[in-house]
């Protein structure tokens, strides 16, 4: 097992590795992401009150679940970054702060035009899973800024490791405002397996396939970034240089 | 694992529990400033200083809204099913505005104990059904309007 997590930090073995999975992953992100967005925005039953604004929810709903994975995939990068030093974590941790802070907007443009048509606003600063976030989304551009801001890069890895590791207890805040405290944001919806009550087959089917897409593109995208900042964090090396070289 | 991986580990956790406790504990001491409103029992028990500027959350109660003819003045009841707390309100309702479906009114209490609502907010739940489902269940007499979303004070 210890052989295998060592062979893992070596950036040359990822990019080999994943030159070999990312034809499938794009693959079955292509697949899923058009399945859900044509059946989602387009076939998609509306909803008995909001009609057909409902479908906006499909793709909030997908995106902001995806958004809460990036502090803690980020705070497991730094940790390793911060234990064993492995060049990689870091080269995916950097790579997943600007990711993130695109999945938090996404979340927070879609919820708003959806409340603008359901509630009557489009942001209410006293409801704390909207401002939670918000503040997900600035503690994200707050990562990038740390990075750039420190030139050691070194120093940036670790200041940067430990402020996706704080920040996640913000993603347990996020979660639970719904349930803590009086919001007017919903409750996450139970799922029933019945076709004749609420929440039904109908909903979560279309909803589950988006989120395994936005998934997937996360996974994709995170891929293709951290290749990139190894080819550019490599370039002395003899194997990429063979790697250019051969193209 | 190394010794000083160990120690470096140990230091992380330390931070992260530190950090986590602290939070835990602001949570705590804000727990009621975070509430984004108060439930018409909340204002029966007096929780909430008469002359505040406050916000109210609740179910419409059904039967209850009186619509002006001649102006956007409207009238309403809203209730946690223990209290109700009329609210009067001057101006544009939103979309989902519906009897038996929750709203959260931003205003102050009257002197007659009228809440006198300068906003009002549609609250939706976290059911989404199909005109077809919302049918069938009428028709086979359940209400899914028992799930407010509202949580109980």
């Amino acid at each position: 097992m210890w052989l295998w997590f060592a062979k893992l930090g070596s950036p040359k073995w990822f990019y080999e590795l994943s030159s070999k999975w990312l034809p499938w992953l794009v693959g079955a992100m292509a697949i899923l992401l058009s399945v859900g967005v044509i059946w989602g925005l387009l076939f998609l039953p509306p909803d008995y009150q909001q009609g057909y604004s409902s479908r906006i929810l499909i793709v909030h709903v997908a995106v902001a679940g995806t958004s809460l994975a990036f502090f803690p995939l980020m705070a497991v990068a730094g940790t390793i970054t911060l234990v064993w030093r492995m060049k990689l974590a870091d080269m995916v941790a950097k790579n997943a702060a600007p990711l993130g802070a695109w999945f938090s907007f996404i979340t927070l443009a879609t919820g708003s035009i959806w409340g603008s048509v359901s509630w009557g606003t489009w942001w209410e600063w006293t409801d704390s899973r909207l401002v939670s976030m918000l503040f997900q989304f600035f503690l994200l551009l707050g990562v990038i800024s740390l990075r750039s801001a420190l030139e050691d890069s070194d120093k940036a890895a670790k200041a940067c490791a430990l402020l996706s590791i704080v920040g996640c207890i913000n993603v347990v805040i996020i979660k639970y405002s719904v349930e803590w405290w009086n919001t007017l944001h919903q409750p996450s919806s139970p799922v029933s397996l019945s076709p004749d009550s609420p929440n039904g087959p109908e909903f979560w089917i279309a909803t589950g396939i988006m989120i395994l897409a936005v998934y997937l593109f996360l996974a994709v995208s995170l891929i293709l970034a951290t290749r990139n900042e190894i080819l550019v964090r490599e370039r002395q090396a003899q194997w990429v240089q063979d790697l250019v070289r051969q193209e | 694992m190394r010794p000083h991986r160990k120690k470096r580990l140990a230091i992380i956790a330390f931070i992260a529990l530190s950090m986590s406790a602290a939070a835990g504990l602001t949570m705590f001491a804000l727990s009621q400033n975070i509430n984004m409103f108060y439930s018409p029992t909340q204002i029966a028990n007096g929780e909430v200083a008469n002359d505040l500027h406050f916000r109210i959350g609740g179910m419409v109660k059904a039967g209850s809204v009186e619509k002006s003819q001649d102006s956007l003045k409207v009238n309403f009841v809203t209730t946690d099913f223990v209290n109700d707390v009329p609210i009067q309100y001057e101006g544009i309702l939103p979309d989902l505005f519906r009897e038996g479906q929750g709203v959260v009114a931003e205003g102050a209490l009257s002197a007659q104990g009228i809440f006198v609502a300068t906003k009002v907010l549609a609250k939706h739940d976290e059911n989404y059904m199909s005109p077809e489902v919302k049918a069938a269940m009428e028709a086979a007499g359940a209400s899914p309007q028992n799930h407010s979303g509202l949580s109980e004070q």
